[in-house]
């Protein structure tokens, strides 16, 4: 399996076509601090080389989480209180960071999926308290990986909203810019 | 047959039965049994609410006066129910105040309380006197300001880990000047201050007062004039627990804590300053529940104050207990019986402290008396775990989570089947085993063939196919609650054990490969949409499984569909 370092967002195109550069806001430092955290699955997995352990995609951090989990959804299992106290002692330092308004984070994680060939990745959408993900191994195109996750935010207004991801540099690129493989 | 025994004997012995296990199976012998028994009895538990109605309760039971009531799924603890699910007291607070005039005690976990639904009860049981509320949410502190205006018999208000919508501090002073019957009050989930002379008073007024959990608005400064008011308190836990440096405080809170000869239990420690924790070494020697689990401090402090405690029994601690501080439990705290380790930087990408699997072996080996682990951390080894399981073969309740997902033993980089394996194995009368680490569906085998008093069991990553699944389902004798999140279980397992799930209260499954439901009263939790609008190849996203009397639910959400039989012939 390929690996493949991804986050996704989903952003207002009207964000992005008032000139709004992703690549802006603070996105260095975010981004340093974004590896940090993702070196937890990136190591862990690297080290074991000649194992067959799953092979999980790096996570990236999420910014301005809703429920401030940097993981996949329920894990580790902490509920809300302790997250309280761990958050308030350490990350008091690492958050502040204003994030661009509108987006729907992407990140990748361990779903049960790991050991066939999926490619589950992690959507949030800003403000919505749900994460969703989607197995990208399904999709052969940007068009049916964006309808499928209009499809999963019915709930949410999704109108306007346009797929953003950022590769491992930490660039940000519009989906549809490169092609899909 | 002539009918011996007269009714009201049976009644008297019967009332000697608290155990619901034991009452339920009185009311099986024969009708009139049945009937004498559901007449006298006072104290019911309900652990699913959707698993019978009020209705049906109200029938059978005529008189009671303690009601325990469980709502939303465990897994609900980490954000895995959405919003709105369901788990409402109101229909059952509406229901008990026609039929049960008299209630006194109502417990609640996991359920959406209401202001409502506190006013309510406040004004229509005139002899409360117990309300718990666990990890509930949906109420406002004016919901608060009820109870402690309108209950005027009430002793215990405990309210534990509650999503309060905190809108200020005033409720407490709605508790009448002419109140003094509280003997319970843990109010630390609030947030917001109250005043803190009312809670003065109000401490000084009740003489039975014996568990004063304070929120962390309280405070350091304020601790000893409550205390002083209050010297027979049991169980104590502390607001935020620093302050500028000022000596007379601290002199103030040793005077105050050396005149509290009979506390048993410590918690709070907010915001600690590790300077005024010797402040409560006279308090320690009769404590056997300490429960660090806010007190960021580092090793050494924490050490100090532990082994003040030589008769603990039960300790909840940060990691930054670390290895070294664990290793003082055998020789300080012999006596320990449940111990909890939560992690400080869960989400942090290194390891911020030194625990690793070695201070739980240091544990195991050393306090014969451990029967509960909760243990977070970041790496394990099959090794130890043959080691803790062959040291403590009494453990009853083994929950670890190794933070990566799917990590191995590090040692071996195999996965972590013979160390679970060794556990359920030794460990005879396992009650509950939350697992984490690489597993393959071998473990499983091992769990069926050796758990069988096991009760509850919770997956996260684990398993490679549904056999996997099968294994627990028909070999677990005694499993009442499965919790599944992130495994390649499918339909087959379900399926091939649908009678099980019948004895079972119920199964949770999310994120996992499930496509067809196995029979009714199955929840699909679902926001995409109703599943047969998927392909059939799409599993679906949540599952929950549970029995019922009650029939589907009349509450549900949107975004949950309750499978019928039509549905599984369709999708077949």
């Amino acid at each position: 399996m390929e690996e493949m370092e991804l986050q996704l967002k989903l952003a207002l195109s009207s964000n992005l076509d008032e000139g709004f550069d992703l690549n802006d806001h603070n996105e260095e430092q975010e981004y340093d601090r974004l590896m940090k955290k993702k070196r937890c699955f990136d190591e862990t997995f690297e080290e074991i080389k000649n194992v067959q352990v799953p092979r999980t995609l790096p996570l990236l951090d999420h910014i301005d989480l809703c429920e401030e989990e940097d993981g996949v959804v329920g894990w580790p299992p902490i509920n809300s209180w302790r997250k309280k106290i761990c958050h308030h002692y350490h990350h008091n330092s690492r958050r502040g960071c204003t994030t661009p308004t509108n987006y729907v984070t992407v990140k990748n994680g361990c779903g049960g999926g790991s050991r066939s060939n999926s490619m589950y990745v992690k959507v949030k959408m800003e403000g919505v308290g749900i994460a969703r993900k989607v197995d990208l191994s399904r999709h052969h195109s940007y068009q049916t990986l964006i309808d499928t996750l209009m499809a999963m935010f019915a709930n949410e207004k999704v109108q306007g909203y346009k797929l953003a991801y950022q590769d491992k540099e930490g660039d940000w690129l519009l989906a549809g810019d490169m092609p899909w493989g | 047959m002539a009918y011996s025994f007269p009714e009201e004997v049976l009644e008297y012995v019967f009332a000697f039965l608290s155990s619901h296990k034991d009452r339920n199976a009185v009311s099986l012998v024969c009708k009139s049994w049945y009937e004498i028994e559901r007449w006298c009895r006072r104290r019911i538990f309900i652990g699913n609410c959707y698993a019978v109605s009020p209705q049906i309760v109200i029938r059978r039971f005529p008189e009671v006066r303690a009601v325990k009531i469980k709502g939303k799924p465990h897994f609900a603890d980490f954000n895995l129910v959405p919003e709105g699910w369901g788990a409402y007291v109101y229909p059952w607070i509406s229901a008990m105040v026609r039929s049960y005039p008299w209630l006194e005690e109502i417990k609640l976990k996991r359920m959406v309380v209401t202001d409502e639904s506190l006013e309510l009860l406040s004004k229509s049981f005139k002899n409360f006197k117990v309300l718990v509320l666990s990890s509930c949410e949906g109420f406002t502190t004016d919901g608060l300001a009820s109870i402690a205006a309108n209950c005027r018999n009430l002793r215990e208000l405990d309210l534990r880990e509650c999503e309060v919508e905190d809108l200020s501090g005033h409720w407490l002073s709605h508790f009448p000047d002419n109140f003094t019957s509280l003997v319970s009050l843990n109010m630390s989930c609030l947030g917001s201050e109250v005043s803190f002379s009312a809670l003065e008073r109000l401490v000084s007024r009740c003489p039975n007062l014996r568990t004063l959990r304070l929120n962390r608005a309280v405070p350091v400064e304020k601790l000893p004039n409550l205390l002083r008011r209050a010297p027979q308190l049991v169980e104590f836990g502390t607001g935020a627990y620093s302050a500028e440096n000022q000596t007379d405080i601290f002199s103030n809170l040793v005077e105050a804590f050396s005149g509290c000869k009979h506390l048993k239990s410590l918690s709070g420690f907010w915001d600690v300053d590790p300077a005024y924790l010797p402040a409560m070494y006279y308090a320690c020697t009769g404590i056997t529940s300490l429960n660090l689990s806010n007190a960021t401090v580092q090793s050494p402090d924490l050490v100090e104050l532990i082994i003040q405690c030589p008769n603990l029994k039960c300790l909840w601690v940060l990691d930054y207990i670390e290895d070294a501080g664990l290793k003082a439990l055998p020789s300080y705290c012999k006596d320990l019986q449940e111990l909890r380790v939560f992690p400080s930087d869960p989400y942090g990408a290194e390891p911020n402290v030194s625990l690793t699997e070695q201070g739980l072996v240091t544990v195991s080996a050393g306090c014969p008396k451990l029967q509960s682990v909760l243990y977070f951390c970041r790496q394990m080894s099959n090794a130890a775990l043959i080691t803790i399981a062959r040291n403590r073969p009494n453990l009853i309740r083994f929950r670890l989570c190794i933070i990566d997902p799917q990590a191995p033993d590090y040692l071996t980089l195999e996965p972590l089947d013979t160390g679970f394996g060794a556990i359920v194995e030794h460990c005879k009368e396992l009650l509950r085993l939350s697992m984490s680490g690489l597993l393959t569906d071998r473990v499983f085998e091992y769990i069926g063939t050796h758990a069988k008093k096991l009760e509850m069991l919770s997956i996260a990553f684990a398993g490679d196919s549904d056999l996997g699944l099968h294994n627990v389902l028909s070999g677990c004798e005694s499993l009442r609650k499965l919790e599944i999140m992130d495994c390649p279980f499918g339909d087959k397992a379900l399926l091939a054990n649908a009678a099980k799930l019948e004895t079972m209260r119920s199964l949770w499954m999310s994120s996992c490969s499930v496509r067809r439901c196995p029979s009714s009263n199955v929840e699909v939790m679902d926001e995409r949409g109703h599943p047969d609008s998927r392909p059939e190849t799409c599993p679906v996203e949540k599952l929950y499984i549970y029995r019922t009397v009650a029939g589907p639910r009349v509450d549900k959400p949107n975004f949950v569909w309750t499978m019928d039989e039509d549905a599984v012939l369709r999708l077949s």
